[in-house]
């Protein structure tokens, strides 16, 4: 009974995203849906490494770029069906996880967060530099979309992988796997003196956090039919690392929600004009220091307050 | 003809006339303006927001945009895009999807720009580019989409040629060269020099956001180049121009930044600015500026408290040519008969900029428009037009149709 009740507001969420094509009659809605189902995946990836590892990595948009250019690259140039290259995707960020990940994580604390940001800007350096392939600063644009570019189509193909992989998160969170990574996060010599080689761990955590941003990139490249350098900059990164901390680190529903709402809350706020960043600005910082457990964090703080009341009563 | 007749005959022509006249429903027409109003792209795009405003106004005031048997008042909204892809794309989706815009203007930098015009061939709706300058906007044949302002290397070909004719052979370039079409001007600027024996002798890069420029100069002032070449934004230019004078380097300091004299006054001085030259498209100063430009500076300057940007009248020349484009195909509604309309437009006259039209039209196939370019000079606190660059905009519009 518990577990059916446990799943209920995750069933009344997935039923309320299945039908929202339906009901938005203003598609511009739907194109920031999409995006957020993107940002949810991308946000899963990062809390991976930062809410149940302990590592706060820096470089996640980076690995989106990776998967975005990897995806069209291998399109463009090989002409391969636009399936086989979104697959392909996360593998080929995995192998630059792996790369970046065993030196980085040699390193801890601040230092690892340092590490993380230079690689996101080493990354963005060659993307901009290594112009004869991905066409520098000016972009690749005539990204193959599928279906044609309906984007019903693609919000149902993004709300299926963002469930799927947010699923595979929770099982991640709850097998034998994610309790080391928590064990890391609390106390990362203890686990070592266990026994457990704690850095097989962390990298699994990197590379896995690393497949989830490539897959998103490749999906934000198919649905926008547009990539430069710049959208998988170091304040994109800022971006997935604010989504784990306002929805609420370290657990599964946190990333979802901070993910929509680093999408909507700067559009949502246009009608401030030029006062909008300065606005959201505040916003966030209002919320990192009120609310440093996140939305999930404090409705399950209320929740439990209001629980403790109904025993105290009715005993 | 009696009295009762004549008096008959006045009031039925009278009431002919008036029905006639309501006949001419007056209408809205909301135009969109996607552009960085924050950000470090604001110095360009805010200034070019401001102009569709006040070109709105005017419009308005003379009577609107008259489209067959409708008149339309111009109503203008204007989003940020921070001159960021995603949020262009955001602001974009939100005019057509959100707010029923058929017609796009603004548009100062190239990322957000192209990140649009990627999917803006398939909307109902018509596109115009303005201050943007990367090359690749208008090599797509987008049918919906048109420029006003000319590609960089179109200048920088027409800028490559008044250095060599200065004599200075060995040049040292300092820019932006990450950005697409800074590259792009300073390559045609290569092409150029090698012809009558010059060379680039390095090619020192700054990020927008850079500040302090010292190394990039320090290195530069060993080589002992003949002259430097400064492409970028304002502010981080500007900066480069005062740190030369403060290293003590007296040589001709050419540059392509398109700011205006308060912009640049904000980072430097007067005399740490004079001499130098800012080679780029005929925009507008108050000395080469035509009668439109004088109106055009008086006007902005009077509504806003502020100069305009010498780049912003490709905004306000958007609205002039979108105006004309609806009257000629007698319909707002069908975006296809505007985007046509606007293919096959003379020059309105009313814009401020020089254009150099290619076979008689504003625009050519391409949907790219070209103005004469110009040499600017720094003389005690302003930009003098000095002369015109030699420019053929025929031969560059058939170069253009050639890329892909």
């Amino acid at each position: 009974m518990n577990r059916i009740l446990a799943l209920l507001p995750w069933l009344l969420a997935l039923a309320l995203l299945a039908v929202l094509p339906q009901v938005l009659t203003v598609k511009y809605y739907l194109h920031l849906s999409i995006l957020a189902l993107i940002w949810v995946i991308v946000a899963q990836g990062q809390n991976l490494i930062q809410g149940f590892t302990g590592y706060v990595s820096i470089v996640q948009a980076g690995f989106m770029g990776i998967g975005a250019y990897g995806s069209t690259l291998m399109g463009l140039n090989f002409q391969w069906p636009l399936w086989a290259t979104m697959i392909m995707a996360p593998l080929i960020t995995a192998l630059f996880a792996l790369a970046t990940g065993y030196p980085s994580l040699r390193v801890k604390g601040h230092y690892f967060a340092i590490v993380t940001l230079a690689f996101n800007l080493i990354i963005v350096i060659v993307l901009v530099n290594y112009s004869e392939l991905t066409k520098g600063e000016a972009g690749i644009s005539n990204i193959p979309k599928p279906w044609g570019g309906n984007r019903e189509a693609f919000y149902y193909l993004a709300l299926v992988l963002a469930a799927s992989l947010t699923l595979l998160a929770a099982l991640i969170a709850r097998s034998r796997v994610g309790e080391i990574l928590l064990a890391i996060r609390q106390n990362e010599d203890l686990v070592a003196a266990l026994g457990i080689a704690a850095w097989k761990y962390k990298l699994f955590a990197f590379v896995i956090s690393a497949m989830y941003a490539g897959l998103g990139g490749a999906l934000y490249a198919h649905f926008q039919g547009f990539i430069n350098p710049e959208i998988f900059g170091v304040a994109q990164s800022l971006d997935a690392i604010l989504a784990v901390i306002l929805g609420g680190s370290g657990t599964i529903a946190g990333p979802a929600i901070g993910a929509f709402l680093v999408v909507f809350l700067p559009e949502l706020l246009r009608f401030a004009d030029s006062f909008r960043l300065i606005l959201y600005g505040l916003i966030l910082v209002l919320a990192t220091i009120f609310m440093p457990i996140g939305i999930v964090g404090i409705a399950k703080a209320a929740f439990a307050r209001i629980i403790r009341r109904e025993v105290r009563h009715g005993g | 003809m009696s009295k009762h007749k004549f008096t008959r005959a006045c009031a039925a022509l009278a009431l002919t006339l008036v029905a006639g006249s309501s006949l001419a429903a007056e209408k809205k027409l909301t135009v969109g303006v996607a552009d960085a109003l924050t950000g470090g792209g604001a110095v360009y795009g805010l200034p070019q927001a401001n102009a569709v405003k006040m070109a709105a106004e005017e419009i308005n005031a003379a009577g609107g945009i008259k489209a067959g048997p409708d008149i339309y008042k111009i109503d203008v909204i204007a989003y940020d895009d921070k001159a960021n892809p995603t949020e262009a794309t955001n602001a974009v989706r939100k005019l057509i999807d959100r707010d029923g815009v058929k017609y796009i203007l603004g548009f100062c930098c190239s990322g957000s720009t192209s990140a649009v015009a990627s999917f803006i061939g398939n909307e109902k709706a018509v596109m115009l580019v303005g201050n943007a300058a990367e090359r690749s906007i208008t090599t797509k044949k987008i049918p919906n989409l048109v420029r006003t302002r000319p590609p960089a290397d179109y200048t920088g070909q027409a800028a490559g040629t008044f250095i060599a004719r200065k004599g200075q052979k060995r040049i040292a370039v300092l820019g932006a060269l990450d950005v697409g079409f800074y590259a792009q001007y300073v390559d045609s600027v290569e092409r150029e020099i090698k012809k009558v024996g010059g060379e680039i002798i390095a090619r020192e890069v700054f990020s927008l956001k850079d500040r302090d420029m010292t190394p990039q100069l320090t290195k530069i002032r060993g080589l002992n180049p003949d002259a430097i070449l400064v492409v970028g934004y304002v502010e981080p230019a500007a900066f480069v121009y005062r740190q030369a004078v403060e290293l003590g380097m007296n040589i001709p300091r050419y540059g392509f930044t398109s700011g205006s004299e308060e912009q640049f006054l904000r980072v430097t001085t007067s005399e740490q600015m004079e001499g130098v030259w800012d080679l780029r498209p005929t925009e507008l100063t108050l000395l080469s500026a035509s009668k439109n430009g004088v109106a055009y500076h008086a006007n902005y300057t009077k509504k806003y408290n502020a100069s305009p940007s010498p780049s912003s009248p490709y905004a306000y020349d958007q609205l002039y040519a979108l105006k004309a484009a609806i009257e000629a195909a007698g319909t707002a509604e069908n975006t296809e008969a505007v985007a046509k309309a606007l293919r096959n437009l003379a020059v309105p006259p009313q814009v401020v900029m020089q254009y150099q039209p290619v076979d008689g039209k504003m625009f050519d196939v391409n949907g790219q428009a070209y103005t004469s370019n110009g040499a600017f000079q720094w003389q005690k606190g302003k930009w003098v037009f000095v002369e015109d660059l030699p420019s053929d905009s025929k031969a560059y519009s058939q170069f253009l149709s050639t890329l892909k």
